[in-house]
C-alpha cells in the first residue's frame, strides 16, 4: 500500500497505491480490523485511565492509578515469570518442532501431507478436552504414573500433576503445531543444492546448519516464536487447569479483572502493559529478520 | 466472589442461547437470569406447562458477572438469583422490587431460620432458593486423625493433599474466623494480620478449584479439601468414605434468592415463578439434582432419609455468618492472594 515508490515513469502495477477497485476489495479486511481490533484497543486503552465504580462499574474521570498498580511489584513478578515461562515453553517447541519440521518438509512428498495431517489432527478436537486429557494422563493415578511404576521406573505414583512442569508441559504440547507449521514451510522451499554447495566448499554438518540452513529458515522459526511466544504468556486455561490454579500468569489475573475482581479499568492496564509487550517483541523479530 | 460448583457444562448456556433468540415480547414469557446448573430443566418447563409462561433462560456463573450485565444494562431480566452479598449490594443501590408477597403464598413454606437475614430484613426483596455452607470434605481412608477446623486441615502434615476453592474472599474468611474474627471483618488492618496466616496455609494447598473441587477429592489427586456443601453432599453420596466437617472456628453460610430486579416488565410472571419453585413437589425436584439445604420445610418432609441425613446437605448446628457487601475493600483481597500466590 506504500506510495513512496511511485516514480514520475509510474510505478509497476503491483506497487501503485491501491486505486478504487483495490480499496474495494481490501474493505471487509479494513472494516474487520476496525471492528475487531483497532476499537477494541481503544477501548481497552481509554479504560484503562477509567476508576472502579463502587459496584464495579466503569467511572469516566482520570486516573493514572490503574498504570501504577500493574507495575507493583507483584503483578510487575507475574508479568516477567509469564515472560520467563513462555520463553521457555518457545525454547522447548523450537528444539521439539525444528527437527520433526525439517523431517516433514524433506519426507516423500506423499508421505509428507500424511504427516502435516498428523499435526493438524489435534486441532479437530476442542482445546479443553485436550486439556482434561492430558490431566488424566499425569494424575498420580493416571495412565502415566502406573506405566512407570509397573516399569520401576518410580516407586512413588507421579507427582507432576499441578506443578509449573505440568504447566510447561501442557504449554508446549498447545503450541508446538505452530511452531512446527511455520517452520517446515520455509524448510520446504530451502533448495537442496546450496546445501550441496556448502558442502562442496569444505563445510561441515554443523557449520553448514549454521550458516546456511539456519539462516535461511529464519523465517519460519522467527514467525515460530511469534506465534507461539505471545500468547504463550497470556494462556489461562491451562494454568487453571494443569497447575491447579497455584502459579498464577498475566492471563489469569486480567481474566480476573474482567470477572470476578469487577475492575475493568485495571484488567485494561494490565492489557495495555502487555501489548506494548508484543510490539516490542515483534519489533525485535522484524529488526533481526531485516538483518539477517 | 462466590463462583459456584454448578458451572462446569455449557449445556444450559446453549438452551438460554437457543431460547434468547425470540426478542418478540409475547405476553406470557419470564426472562430469567440465574446460576447455571442450579435450576433443574425439568422445573422449568414444569412451569411453562402448568402457566403457560415461555421462560428465557440466561444463565452466569459468578455473583460479579451478573451484576456487570445487570448494572451495564446488558439485558432485561424479571428474575435473578443473587447470593445474599450482592441481594445487600442491589438492595441497597434501589435496583430492586419489592416482592408482593400476596402472590407468593407459598413463602409459608419456609423455614424461619433462613428468613430476615441482616442482608434483606423482612424479606422485601428477597426469597431464599437454596442455602449452602462452605466446610471441609475429608477422605476419612487416607486421613485418620480427626480434623475439626481449619487449624487442623492446614497443617503441615497434609501439605501438597489439599484442594481449596480459588476464591480469594472465602480464603481470607477462614483466616478471618481461625483469628476469632467476624468472616466480614475485612479491613486493610486485618487483612495485614491474617496475611502471614494465609500464606503459611497456601504452601500446603496442592490446587485451587472453585468449578468443580471434588474431581481432585474422587480421583485421589488430593485427601482433603474445603468445598462448597452441594460439592461436599455429592462426595458422601457417592462414596461413605467422605464425610463433611463444619470447620469449628466458624464457617461462611451462603443463602441464594431469587429477587425481581428494577423495572421488571414481567413482575407478574416473576412472583408465579418464584410461588411455582416453592411448592413442596417443585423444591424435591430442586434438591434432588442439587443437593444444597434446602429451605423449604414441606419439601424436606418428601426427601429420602438418606438426603435428609447426609451431613453436607444438613449440617449439625455449627457457628455460620453470611457474607456482607464489601465494595472496594475487594480489590485489597485480590492484591494479597495474588501476591500470595506468586509466592508459592
Amino acid at each position: 500500500m506504500s506510495t513512496i515508490s511511485i516514480t514520475a515513469s509510474g510505478g509497476s502495477q503491483a506497487r501503485r497505491a491501491p486505486g478504487l477497485m483495490g480499496w474495494l476489495l481490501l474493505m471487509p479486511m479494513v472494516l474487520w480490523l476496525a471492528a475487531f481490533v483497532v476499537i477494541p484497543t481503544l477501548i481497552l486503552l481509554v479504560y484503562s485511565f477509567c476508576e472502579r465504580g463502587s459496584f464495579g462499574e466503569v467511572v469516566y474521570s482520570f486516573t493514572w492509578e490503574n498504570y501504577v498498580r500493574a507495575l507493583d511489584w507483584r503483578y510487575l513478578k507475574i508479568l516477567l515469570m509469564s515472560v520467563w515461562y513462555a520463553a521457555l515453553t518457545t525454547a522447548f517447541c523450537i528444539v521439539i518442532g525444528y527437527p520433526v519440521a525439517w523431517f516433514i518438509a524433506r519426507a516423500d512428498v506423499r508421505l509428507r501431507s500424511k504427516l502435516l495431517l498428523l499435526i493438524m489432527l489435534p486441532f479437530w478436537i476442542s482445546f479443553l478436552l485436550r486439556t482434561y486429557a492430558w490431566i488424566s494422563l499425569l494424575k498420580a493415578e493416571g495412565v502415566v504414573s502406573a506405566f512407570l511404576q509397573s516399569a520401576s521406573l518410580i516407586t512413588e505414583p507421579l507427582s507432576i500433576l499441578y506443578t509449573p512442569t505440568a504447566v510447561i508441559i501442557g504449554l508446549v504440547y498447545a503450541y508446538l503445531p505452530f511452531m512446527i507449521l511455520p517452520i517446515y514451510s520455509s524448510a520446504e522451499k530451502l533448495d537442496e543444492s546450496v546445501i550441496e554447495a556448502s558442502q562442496d566448499l569444505g563445510a561441515g554438518a554443523i557449520r553448514t546448519f549454521f550458516k546456511v540452513i539456519l539462516p535461511l529458515t529464519w523465517p519460519g522459526v522467527s514467525a515460530g516464536v511469534l506465534l507461539v511466544f505471545v500468547p504463550a504468556i497470556g494462556m489461562f486455561a491451562i494454568t487453571d487447569l494443569m497447575g491447579g490454579a497455584r502459579v498464577p500468569m498475566v492471563g489469569n489475573v486480567i481474566q480476573a479483572q474482567f470477572g470476578a475482581a469487577r475492575n475493568w479499568p485495571f484488567g485494561a492496564a494490565l492489557g495495555i502493559c502487555f501489548l506494548i509487550i508484543f510490539v516490542a517483541v515483534y519489533a525485535l523479530l522484524r529488526e533481526r529478520e531485516s538483518k539477517a | 466472589m462466590i463462583e459456584h460448583p454448578t458451572m462446569k457444562t455449557t449445556r444450559p448456556l446453549i438452551v438460554a442461547a437457543m431460547l434468547a433468540v425470540a426478542p418478540f415480547a409475547s405476553a406470557k414469557e419470564l426472562n430469567l437470569f440465574a446460576w447455571s446448573e442450579y435450576i433443574p430443566q425439568s422445573v422449568i418447563d414444569g412451569f411453562t406447562e402448568e402457566t403457560g409462561i415461555k421462560v428465557n433462560y440466561e444463565t452466569y456463573d459468578s455473583n460479579e458477572a451478573m451484576i456487570a450485565k445487570l448494572v451495564g444494562g446488558g439485558g432485561e431480566y424479571d428474575l435473578i438469583q443473587p447470593s445474599e452479598y450482592a441481594v445487600e449490594a442491589l438492595a441497597q443501590a434501589g435496583r430492586l422490587e419489592v416482592i408482593d408477597r400476596a402472590n407468593v403464598p407459598n413463602f409459608a413454606n419456609l423455614s424461619p431460620q433462613y428468613l430476615d437475614q441482616p442482608f434483606d430484613a423482612g424479606n422485601k426483596f428477597s426469597v431464599p432458593y437454596m442455602v449452602g455452607t462452605v466446610g471441609i470434605a475429608v477422605n476419612t481412608e487416607k486421613v485418620k486423625e480427626p480434623v475439626a477446623g481449619y487449624a487442623d486441615f492446614f497443617s503441615d502434615k497434609y501439605k501438597g493433599r489439599l484442594v481449596v476453592l480459588d476464591d480469594g474472599r472465602e480464603i481470607v474468611s477462614w483466616a478471618l474466623a481461625a483469628k476469632g474474627r467476624s468472616i466480614n471483618d475485612i479491613t486493610a488492618e486485618t487483612l495485614a494480620e491474617v496475611k502471614p496466616l494465609i500464606a503459611s496455609w497456601l504452601k500446603n494447598v496442592k490446587l485451587f478449584d472453585s468449578a468443580s473441587p471434588k474431581t481432585a477429592l474422587l480421583n485421589g489427586e488430593v485427601d482433603m479439601g474445603i468445598v462448597w456443601s452441594g460439592e461436599g453432599a455429592i462426595l458422601v453420596q457417592e462414596d461413605a468414605k467422605f464425610a463433611y466437617i463444619l470447620p469449628k472456628e466458624g464457617a461462611h453460610m451462603f443463602i441464594d434468592s431469587l429477587c425481581i430486579p428494577k423495572g421488571a416488565k414481567n413482575k407478574a410472571a416473576a412472583e408465579a415463578f418464584i410461588n411455582y419453585i416453592l411448592k413442596p413437589e417443585v423444591s424435591k425436584i430442586i434438591s434432588d439434582e442439587f443437593p444444597y439445604t434446602n429451605p423449604n420445610l414441606e419439601a424436606r418432609k418428601l426427601l429420602t432419609e438418606e438426603q435428609l441425613k447426609n451431613g453436607a446437605s444438613y449440617p449439625a448446628a455449627g457457628k455460620l455468618e453470611t457474607f456482607k457487601e464489601i465494595g472496594e475493600v475487594s480489590s485489597l483481597i485480590d492484591d494479597l492472594i495474588t501476591e500470595l500466590k506468586s509466592d508459592l
